[in-house]
């Protein structure tokens, strides 16, 4: 049986809350996200191959500036892509449909990322045939639609009907398919965390790519972690990524691929987005961080943190990143030789141990607090502070 | 039982705390923080972007404050400058009240008073629903706790 796929990715479900867009971090869309070490879109597209989908279309929003980000998630792997505009997103879906069903396939399986669901696409197909449906819809426990449908590539007014009402509205009634596995609406960062703590806990089908060095500890390949960091199961570092040394990991946090933590930040009940570096002394607990932003799940905020020095980012293209990686080892030479110099006529003078151990002391301060015009009379001050009342 | 006479002064913080307005600031706050015993309450509420210049910048005015045996508090936390403080473990290290009326007002209070309202702060901005994914543990005996009482 010949049965091609089209997902879409783009139109999101209207949000409440003005001026926000669901299912994004940062103006990302979710799906092209690391979840434990592979992109959600991946994953989907990995589910499909194994189901006997012979070609696979991608629609995505061309208004998302995410290109990058894509480019990783779908490398690899073979299959057409159109990059429409918003308002063009389903009349290039409609496009796709017809020229599938003039190229001889019989199935249509269309979905919209959007919701990540465990489904087995053979028994939706079965279940499609059983019904002699012209679509076939899969919902939630709820009876909630989750944008998954099986068109028959004969019956075009309903796909038809189904594009233009953008997947709300079906032309005629039909057997809904109950999705019982896992699903999970990937609407924003606490569903991403969610999918990823489901996985890291075996809920799923989404498995940690990399070795479980430890029961409950997964590491990826070629993975930095210093000797004087903590792991802590449930956890995940992703490929490529860096722990420094007193860093702790722990509480299900998720560290993805070619992300950094920084000396002595812990990160609990946390995800790490890949290429996101966390700076030095940090506590990141019950968060989404990445892409400059901050979601935190339990305030329910999303917060901007343009300070690359408590969050940053690092390029995408191993080009840049060995370019930025080169230029900072040589910025920190002059630095090195200026810090020796400076220490050595102290060392000389007899000033040794207790204050020479506080000059050393500080530089490692100026870091953890990490303000860019910071006088050096802030430096000084410990993060330990006894506090003082009245005239006391 | 009120044991200060002195006067408290509010500040209201600018909505953008980086680099540049975070020296504006400090300037602009500091001769309250170099007069004699200082009493200083910042408001807040209306902060919308702090990063690490704009929480050095509170770390200064709060040493500058205990210098001359003075005290600087906080109020009225937008959630953004919340979770900047907690991120950089700063949030621990200042008085944090809802308002700056409370705020105010504990600097009028009993000693052992103002240790028990303002002990573990960064609670009272946390009024969001508790977390099905954070593994419930149990809290250590606060370190004032044994003072307070």
């Amino acid at each position: 049986m010949d049965v091609r796929a089209i997902l879409i990715v783009g139109e999101a479900i209207p949000e409440p809350v003005a001026g926000s867009r669901t299912e994004t971090i940062g103006g990302v869309p979710i799906a092209y996200l690391d979840v434990l070490g592979m992109p959600v879109l991946r994953r989907v597209l990995a589910r499909l191959r194994r189901c006997g989908v012979t070609g696979t279309t991608l629609i995505t929003d061309a208004s998302l500036d995410a290109e990058p980000f894509l480019k990783r998630a779908i490398s690899g792997i073979a299959l057409s892509r159109v990059n429409a505009p918003s308002e063009q997103l389903w009349q290039a879906a409609e496009t796709t449909f017809q020229n599938y069903a003039e190229g001889g396939a019989e199935l249509v399986i269309t979905l919209r990322i959007g919701p990540y669901t465990d489904v087995d696409y053979e028994e939706l197909i079965q279940h499609h045939l059983d019904h002699r449906c012209a679509v076939t819809m899969a919902v939630d426990s709820s009876g909630t639609s989750l944008d998954l449908f099986v068109l028959s590539a004969c019956s075009r007014k309903d796909a038809i009907t189904l594009f233009r009402s953008h997947l709300r509205q079906l032309r005629r009634e039909c057997q809904p398919f109950p999705v019982t596995s896992y699903t999970n609406r990937l609407r924003n960062a606490a569903d991403l965390r969610y999918l990823a703590m489901d996985g890291l806990l075996r809920k799923n089908s989404v498995l940690p790519v990399g070795n479980e060095i430890k029961p409950g500890v997964w590491v990826g390949e070629h993975a930095h972690i210093h000797r004087r960091a903590r792991l802590v199961a449930p956890a995940y570092v992703g490929a490529h990524a860096k722990i420094r040394a007193a860093a702790v990991i722990t509480r299900g946090a998720v560290i993805e691929q070619r992300a950094e933590v920084d000396c002595g930040t812990v990160v609990e009940n946390s995800t790490v987005l890949a290429f996101t570096y966390v700076g030095a002394g940090l506590d990141v607990m019950h968060s989404v961080v990445g892409l400059r932003h901050l979601s935190h799940l339990l305030r329910k905020v999303e917060v901007e943190i343009s300070d690359g020095k408590l969050v940053g980012i690092s390029a995408l293209r191993a080009v840049s990143r060995i370019a930025g990686s080169t230029a900072g080892f040589f910025a920190l030479i002059p630095k090195r030789i200026r810090r020796r110099l400076s220490a050595s006529p102290e060392l000389q003078s007899g000033a040794k141990g207790h204050e020479s151990g506080e000059q050393e002391k500080a530089p490692a301060e100026t870091t953890t607090l990490g303000a860019s015009g910071s006088t050096p009379e802030a430096s000084e001050l410990p993060l330990a502070v006894a506090r003082r009342y009245g005239n006391q | 039982m009120e044991i200060s006479s002195r006067p408290v002064v509010v500040k209201r913080m600018p909505e953008r705390m980086s680099l540049r307005q975070a020296r504006n600031f400090l300037k602009e706050v500091q001769p309250f923080l170099t007069s004699d015993r200082p009493q200083v309450v910042f408001d807040m509420s209306q902060v919308r972007h702090i990063d690490a210049a704009g929480v050095d910048v509170l770390l200064q005015c709060m040493r500058d404050a205990m210098k001359h045996d003075g005290d600087l508090k906080l109020a009225a936390l937008s959630p953004q400058a919340a979770i900047v403080l907690e991120l950089t473990r700063t949030g621990r290290l200042f008085e944090i009240y809802e308002s700056s009326t409370a705020a105010v007002k504990s600097f009028s209070s009993f000693l052992p008073n103002a240790i028990r309202s303002s002990y573990s702060p960064l609670e009272i901005v946390s009024v969001a629903a508790p977390d099905p994914l954070a593994i419930p543990i149990q809290d250590e005996e606060p370190e004032g706790a044994g003072l307070a009482a």
